[in-house]
């Protein structure tokens, strides 16, 4: 005959002991990812008195950039709008390489798990090399110019989106695929009616979201001189002419804010 | 086992060729406790006939089912449709599925196509690659589609999407897709059992008039025997993998179905089939 | 009985071919307008496929010069790769840090009504709470347009060259985007739970607290891991303006000529994103 009460404290104790024990564990975590941390920020200068100093030098540089030259927007609207031209075929290209890779990349829908590590590795391999080292590529492929930034776009976002696109056909419905399959259709047949129309919501998804980041990307392809904006930036910055700085930095913000409204605007209208 | 020789002949059973043909079928799923999900199962379904198999969950109606358009490969066994065996050789496998329409229990409708291009993808198995590449059918293919949607009375919904419709009139354009194969043989794999009890008699009742009509031979699976006992001319009692009842349904009685029912209940007897 | 079933059959059959035609008449449409539009911007930028080809011969040249990779050069980039990441680490975790807050103000529905002593109307506190709410959107708006490479520019230009620049340039973009998506999910909370803790009578930064916040710490958690795979992407390009990291080392031996280490120095890129991928897809795993 055990006392109720006298259980239950039993019981309370012991979770608390067990929490104790569990403390300890955690502290161990806790001190290694201070430790990291530390080191990390030893690693990069990030000591407070770097940021002591170099907060002001940052706001005094801001500060030079006020009053945007306004008159400077009249040469720099046109290398702007070539800004967007890239992302727009950067995508283009992108969706063209990747959806035939990422359709080998799925697993339901391709059987053979050798095409489908050679298309994922691929995949994987367009995706880790960053836009701007395919620039500097493509560059030196077929010279200065918008053109090879937007195939250098283009191949790094192959990357990402056949990726997506892997991942969105694998995850659909599978009755409809085998109802399709029942009726003896063929592969393709299969893919082309029951995978394809449950994707497409989520492709143009994507298409629009990663259109969106492809103008900010492309902003700074400029740089390695692929088009765009960013050769116009670099200069004014190394040549210390702030309140040009400004002016283009407000055009890329105006012109990333425009297309970010008007993408909002054309997914409320496909759902 | 317990299978009863059919004292009174169903209908199908008077024309003379054996549609489908099932010898032998044992189905064994590897894996950790290798479960065999069909044993020795041996069926012969004559043209034009109306069978249930009737079970309970597990019983392996589904297996079965699907081992004879072979969307599940069956470990041993031989099965023939149409006088053609079903292997899983491509060409040969594709030959036989046009011939064999399904109808599932989730309806498996591509739901944001229209009821038309649903019905439609009836017909994918008739076309050549390059056809299906850019979605267009022909003039006969969607009369054929129209005419399927129109015997199950869904013509007035051709062009709304798939997923705006009810459960029932979903399958109804799900029978209406195996339709439009022009099928010797329909497979309905539980057609009624996301359906509420009114919807579901509609939907047996258009399943049993347009094979009747149309001379198609059905198999049906269903787990509820009051469906099986309205519609069924013969039944097969399936039970853990085995065929344990094989006659008309007017045969099917309470000891049977206790049979069918309760077997897995029986202290320690293991089969013995 | 048949007569009606042929005539809906007919019926429909030309009800279809109305449809097709108004269906085939739209796709031509948008179709000519997608057209016209990529055939402009193709225009506009120089696109020329045969450019490529003839580029191509400049690509194999430069690959051949790649190949075999100098894999010796792995050791000297040990440096650098662990600066990346530290680069990395630090950025996300400021802007994780940075983000509490700024997502709190960026939700409509956790904007402060200020409670400061000379605003007592309450048509004054409305305009302020509005006020912040859309000021502090324009702020996020502003840190995630403008990429980190350029920010990464400016402090380099503003603090000198060096991993310093590289991690605020990736904390600011960061924050912006880590706050902004940290907002939209408080917006979207659920409104049950918040009444059950409003019905208890707690006050408002208790409601936000423990109605609000508990909901959106897995979305956080996950997203944040997500911006550091992102930004662990990010800093192995910084160094291209000096600002730390691999990129740095790739953009040297580029201007050194040295191919052979250049390639090297991409297979290390590729190994660390592949790898930071593959951590951070098991991490979230883990958390969700």
């Amino acid at each position: 005959m055990a006392d109720p009460v006298q259980a239950a404290e039993e019981d309370v104790f012991a979770l608390l002991v067990e929490r104790k024990k569990w403390r300890l564990h955690h502290i161990v975590y806790l001190a290694a990812g201070i430790g990291f941390l530390a080191w990390c920020a030893d690693g990069t200068n990030l000591r407070l008195t770097e940021l002591a100093s170099g907060i002001p030098k940052i706001a005094k540089y801001f500060a030079l950039m006020v009053p945007p030259k306004w008159s400077f927007a009249e040469i720099v609207w046109k290398p702007a709008i070539e800004t967007v031209y890239i992302a727009v075929w950067g995508n283009v290209l992108a969706s063209l390489i990747g959806l035939p890779l990422g359709v080998l990349a799925a697993r339901n829908i391709n059987r053979l798990a050798s095409v489908r590590f050679v298309a994922k590795s691929t995949l994987n391999l367009l995706r880790s090399i960053s836009e701007l080292i395919w620039a500097i590529f493509f560059v030196a492929a077929v010279g200065l110019g918008p053109f090879p930034g937007a195939v250098a776009l283009g191949m790094n976002y192959a990357g990402i989106l056949g990726r997506l696109y892997a991942e969105a056909m694998e995850n659909i419905d599978p009755g409809p695929v085998e109802a399709l399959q029942a009726t003896g259709a063929g592969r393709i047949q299969v893919i082309l009616f029951a995978i394809f129309p449950q994707v497409l919501p989520q492709f143009v998804t994507y298409m629009l979201y990663w259109f969106e980041v492809g103008v900010r990307s492309a902003t700074v392809l400029g740089m390695v001189g692929a088009g765009g904006i960013g050769f116009e930036l670099v200069t004014t910055i190394k040549l210390f002419e702030f309140r040009e700085t400004a002016v283009i930095l407000l055009v890329i913000f105006g012109m990333v804010t425009i297309i970010d409204y008007a993408s909002t605007l054309i997914r409320s209208r496909i759902y | 086992m317990n299978q009863e020789p059919p004292e009174t002949t169903t209908p199908g059973q008077e024309r003379n060729p054996t549609m489908v043909s099932v010898k032998d079928v044992s189905k064994t799923y590897a894996g950790a406790g290798a479960t065999e999900a069909l044993r020795n199962v041996s069926i012969e379904v004559r043209e034009g006939e109306f069978l249930v198999i009737l079970g309970p969950s597990g019983a392996g109606k589904s297996t079965l089912m699907r081992c004879i358009n072979r969307l599940v490969e069956p470990t041993s066994g031989s099965i023939i449709v149409d006088g053609r065996e079903v292997t899983s050789r491509r060409r040969e496998l594709r030959a036989v599925r046009r011939q064999v329409g399904m109808v599932f229990q989730q309806f498996n409708l591509v739901k944001r196509l229209s009821v038309l291009m649903n019905v439609l993808s009836g017909r994918l198995a008739y076309h050549t690659l390059w056809r299906s590449l850019i979605y267009s059918f022909n003039k006969e293919d969607k009369r054929i589609a129209i005419e399927c949607l129109a015997r199950v009375n869904m013509e007035h919904k051709t062009f709304q999407r798939a997923d705006t419709l009810s459960g029932g009139e979903q399958q109804r354009v799900a029978i209406a897709r195996a339709l439009a194969q022009q099928p010797k043989v329909i497979l309905a794999d539980e057609p009624v059992a996301s359906l509420d009890p009114k919807i579901a008699r509609q939907v047996l009742t258009y399943l049993k008039q347009i094979a009747g009509e149309l001379g198609i031979t059905v198999l049906c699976n269903l787990h509820q025997v009051e469906y099986a006992r309205e519609y069924a001319e013969r039944v097969v009692g399936l039970s853990r993998g085995a065929v344990v009842f094989d006659g008309p349904s007017g045969k099917l009685t309470d000891d049977i179905l206790q049979q069918i029912y309760y077997r897995d209940s029986e202290a320690g007897d293991d089969d013995d089939v | 009985m048949t007569m009606t079933f042929e005539r809906d059959v007919a019926a429909t059959l030309q009800m279809e071919a109305a449809h097709r035609q108004r269906r085939f008449a739209k796709g031509l449409g948008w179709g000519g307008l997608t057209v016209a539009v990529l055939w402009f911007t193709a225009d506009q930028i120089g696109m020329n496929p045969l450019a490529l080809i003839k580029g191509a011969d400049h690509m194999w040249d430069f690959l051949t010069r790649m190949f075999p990779p100098d894999l010796s050069y792995i050791f000297f980039l040990g440096r650098a790769t662990v600066e990346t990441v530290q680069i990395a680490v630090w950025g996300t975790l400021l802007a994780v840090v940075f983000s509490i807050p700024l997502s709190l103000l960026a939700a409509r529905n956790t904007t402060p009504l200020v409670m400061l002593p000379w605003f007592t109307e309450t048509w004054q506190r409305l305009s302020l709470h509005l006020l912040v709410f859309h000021l502090t959107r324009l702020l996020l708006n502003m840190l995630r347009g403008i990429n980190e490479l350029i920010f990464a520019l400016i402090f380099v230009s503003a603090v000198g060259l060096g991993p310093f620049a590289g991690v605020l340039a990736i904390a600011l973009h960061a924050t912006g985007m880590l706050a902004k998506f940290c907002g939209e999910e408080i917006e979207g909370v659920d409104q049950g739970q918040i009444e059950a803790v409003q019905a208890t009578g707690a006050s408002k930064m208790q409601v936000i607290l423990f109605a609000v916040i508990p909901q959106v710490i897995p979305a956080f958690i996950s997203y944040s891991i997500f911006r550091f795979d992102v930004s662990i992407r990010s800093a192995t390009v910084l160094g291209l303006v000096g600002a730390g990291g691999l990129g740095f080392s790739l953009i040297k031996t580029m201007k050194l000529f040295r191919y052979y280490e250049t390639a090297t120095c991409i297979l290390v890129i590729f190994l660390l994103v592949a790898g930071a991928d593959w951590i951070c897809s098991k991490w979230r795993a883990k958390v969700i």
